[in-house]
């Protein structure tokens, strides 16, 4: 018997010291992939969401005087890892960052029910714009359909795209397939021929036979929807076939500085288009320097400290710590809930000055979330790379949010649909 | 629609000769780094039945400590020579730790074993190397990286000099290989282990000695492999997924044949590429490259399961 009351003492004393614990951390798992195929990309965006949270413990003690534990789980891409990473971090989860197409799909009914919000900044599916279906999901700042639809726009600034060919090079894989619908809708609108060239996975490193269309079927365009190893394989063949680099345009993710280096001065021209951008002047960049490279605290390296990817990382980062503060500022209390991080993220509002009182400076253009829109369309910056690096090479560009809201109502009412029954935010006026 | 398969391929062929040469050069590559790395599953295969699933990750994995070498300040040809003793030191191990405790168990297990040698390979290489692209030390090897550019019959064809060397450098690889098999006493005796091992033995070969041969065969090969691939698009864990591309190449070759390796792989580089241009991208959308070898294979496995090449294994009861 006192063995018994022995026991349970020790019992108690361990779940209530275990829970104040918990209770003393944000917790935000970053189902990273730090490891397999697209491991080369996801590195420096996985160090700079890790460095700036470290730079908020460091320099805040935190977010709110509460300390983030930014627990990575690693996924190597795969969707069944994915998905066994977030039922093993869901329990004390106040977000859960799917960090792919794949597995934000198998997520997003989940997390419907788990009531935990999906934090998927640029990526993930792009119906996830309409807040009131997706009442958990967020793809700030920027989603797919944005970019398809600030590519078209850029390509038809060059010219009028009426009878002029675009080929549409993407992974065969659900996060490459996601702007099609976009894009289909405006090639029929402005009369150019459309033509998409899948590249399966195990193709990646060898495009032979897709750029040997390309120098067939001459296309004036080639918009990239790469990621991973495609992304090299893509612009290494670009060279090789002599495809006019200027007229050759990849999605955000299709914008990493060590691919373009494979190339260097031959890939000079190629763009990107891209909702962040690595500011190495921006106060947010030389406080991660102060705080944690200078103390040895990153994984992260000078040279990949300097890349887009890189500072889209602490881009990201920055989001999610808004939405957090944003939160706490509301329900008056630093450790916050997943349902009251969801007030937070649907309530962001980076003007210029906050992002300026941030010190994120020219690193990602001004939007705002509500509870109708989570993508919050920024827009976003062509780049360009010039042989060494990617610079500005383009104005803001916005989306024309206008042109394919009836395809985000139309997806987003077939998904609420197939997966009935499907809890909406009735609430939210929109 | 039968037009559109039976005449207008043929006929884009004709029109554009030189286009079709490309297609061909492109596939005639591809084929013989698909033949490379199945020539490693092969040499292993024959001498010691087992199916070394590790190919794949050891074409990463030499790849890798050629860049990291270079990376440390080591001169490149230097830098190919420690690889190279990374990897015999790589063969003995496997060798010493994994296989010979596994001496006289069914083949499924030694093939698990392979599994476990890959996900180790995987994971120490990440720690060691990190999983970001590298770039191929192509330049500091003396690998040409300019284009020959011919205008055959007015046309163009655009051959990459580092390709040239790839195709150069594997075919002496293989004729190496073949003189190695077939001229030497440690190649016969590798011939004479896959032929009858139990016979083999009994004259005194030493199986382990074979075992560590072998695997570091295979080793040199994942090498030439892994520079010729990372010279293309950068050499990081991706490069992995090329080793699928080498089992449509060892069902239509067989396991145990060498020249089945060799014109398997060169077969399937060509078909593929050839099938995917002229009939996959018009009439299908493209992407067939994923699984046309597999269909090629099995439809040969219809006619003869032991592969093209393979030897028919007849057994009497």
């Amino acid at each position: 018997m006192n063995k018994l009351v022995k026991l349970a003492t020790a019992t108690l004393i361990a779940g209530v010291t275990a829970g104040a614990a918990m209770a003393q951390e944000l917790y935000t798992p970053n189902l990273s992939y730090r490891t397999g195929p697209f491991a080369a990309t996801g590195i420096p965006l996985m160090n700079g969401q890790a460095d700036y949270m470290t730079m908020l413990n460091e320099r805040d003690g935190g977010i709110g005087g509460v300390p983030v534990n930014f627990e990575e789980c690693e996924t190597g891409y795969s969707t069944e890892k994915g998905v066994e990473c977030y039922e093993k971090t869901k329990g004390a989860a106040i977000v859960t960052q799917p960090w792919s197409t794949g597995i934000t799909l198998q997520v997003l009914p989940k997390t419907n029910v788990d009531q935990i919000p999906i934090l998927a900044p640029g990526y993930g599916f792009s119906p996830m714009m309409d807040g009131k279906t997706f009442q958990w999901a967020f793809n700030m700042p920027s989603g797919y359909w944005d970019a398809a639809d600030m590519i078209v726009q850029y390509l038809e600034g060059q010219g009028s795209l009426d009878g002029k060919k675009v080929a549409f090079l993407h992974l065969d894989h659900p996060y490459g397939k996601e702007p099609l619908p976009v894009l289909e809708a405006a090639a029929e609108a402005k009369g150019f021929e459309l033509l998409p060239i899948p590249v399966g996975l195990n193709e990646m490193q060898n495009q032979a036979s897709q750029w040997l269309q390309v120098r067939r079927e001459r296309p004036d365009y080639v918009v990239m929807w790469g990621w991973g190893a495609m992304n090299a394989g893509a612009i290494t063949e670009a060279v090789k076939t002599r495809f006019p680099m200027e007229n050759f345009i990849g999605v955000w993710w299709a914008g990493h500085d060590a691919d373009l280096r494979l190339v260097g001065e031959d890939g000079a021209g190629y763009k990107s288009i891209s909702w962040s951008y690595p500011n190495q002047d921006a106060p947010a960049m030389k406080a991660v320097r102060e705080y944690v490279t200078d103390k040895g605290m990153t994984k992260s390296n000078p040279e990949e400290m300097t890349g887009v990817f890189y500072g889209r990382g602490i881009v990201m980062s920055a989001i999610l710590a808004e939405g957090i503060s944003a939160a706490q500022a509301e329900y008056g209390t630093g450790e916050i809930t997943a349902s009251q991080l969801r007030w937070g993220l649907e309530n962001i509002d980076f003007t210029q000055e906050r992002i300026d009182e941030l010190g994120l400076t020219g690193m990602v253009p001004p939007f705002a979330t509500s509870c109708a829109n989570h993508t919050g369309n920024s827009g976003g910056w062509m780049l360009e790379w010039d042989g060494e690096k990617f610079v500005k090479a383009s104005d803001l560009l916005k989306p024309d949010t206008a042109g394919y809201a009836d395809l985000v109502a139309a997806a987003s009412g077939q998904y609420a649909t197939e997966n009935a029954p499907w809890e909406m935010n009735e609430a939210c006026e929109g | 629609m039968l037009r559109d398969v039976l005449f207008t391929p043929f006929a884009d062929m004709i029109a554009a000769p030189d286009f079709l040469l490309q297609v061909l050069w492109e596939g005639l590559v591809s084929g013989i780094l698909y033949a490379l790395i199945a020539l490693g599953f092969v040499l292993i295969f024959r001498s010691s039945r087992i199916f070394n699933f590790a190919q794949g990750i050891m074409v990463v994995f030499a790849a890798l400590t050629l860049v990291g070498f270079h990376a440390m300040g080591v001169p490149a040809w230097i830098s190919v020579a420690l690889t190279l003793a990374v990897m015999l030191a790589l063969s003995v191990t496997i060798e010493r730790v994994v296989l010979r405790p596994l001496v006289g168990q069914p083949d499924i297990i030694l093939f698990m074993a392979t599994i476990g040698i890959t996900l180790f390979l995987i994971g120490f290489g990440e720690i060691i190397f990190g999983g970001e692209n590298k770039v191929m030390i192509t330049e500091q090897l003396g690998i040409p990286t300019g284009s020959f550019v011919l205008e055959p019959w007015g046309g163009l064809l655009i051959l990459e000099q580092k390709d040239v060397t790839a195709v150069i450098v594997a075919a002496l690889l293989v004729a190496a290989l073949l003189a190695f098999l077939n001229y030497t006493r440690m190649g016969r005796a590798i011939r004479a282990l896959g032929d009858d091992s139990q016979a083999a033995l009994s004259v005194g070969i030493s199986l382990q000695t074979i075992w560590v041969l072998v695997w570091f065969i295979a080793g040199i090969i994942a090498l030439v492999t892994g520079i010729a691939w990372g010279a293309r698009a950068g050499v990081s864990f991706a490069l992995e997924v090329i080793a699928y591309k080498a089992l449509p190449v060892l069902m239509l070759g067989g396991l145990e044949s060498i020249s089945g390796a060799i014109i398997g792989g060169l077969m399937i580089g060509m078909l593929e590429k050839l099938f995917e241009v002229y009939w996959g991208q018009p009439l299908m959308g493209g992407g067939t490259e994923a699984w046309f070898a597999f269909v090629l294979a099995l439809v040969v496995l219809l006619f003869r399961p032991q592969g093209l090449f393979g030897e028919k294994i007849i057994e009497r009861v």
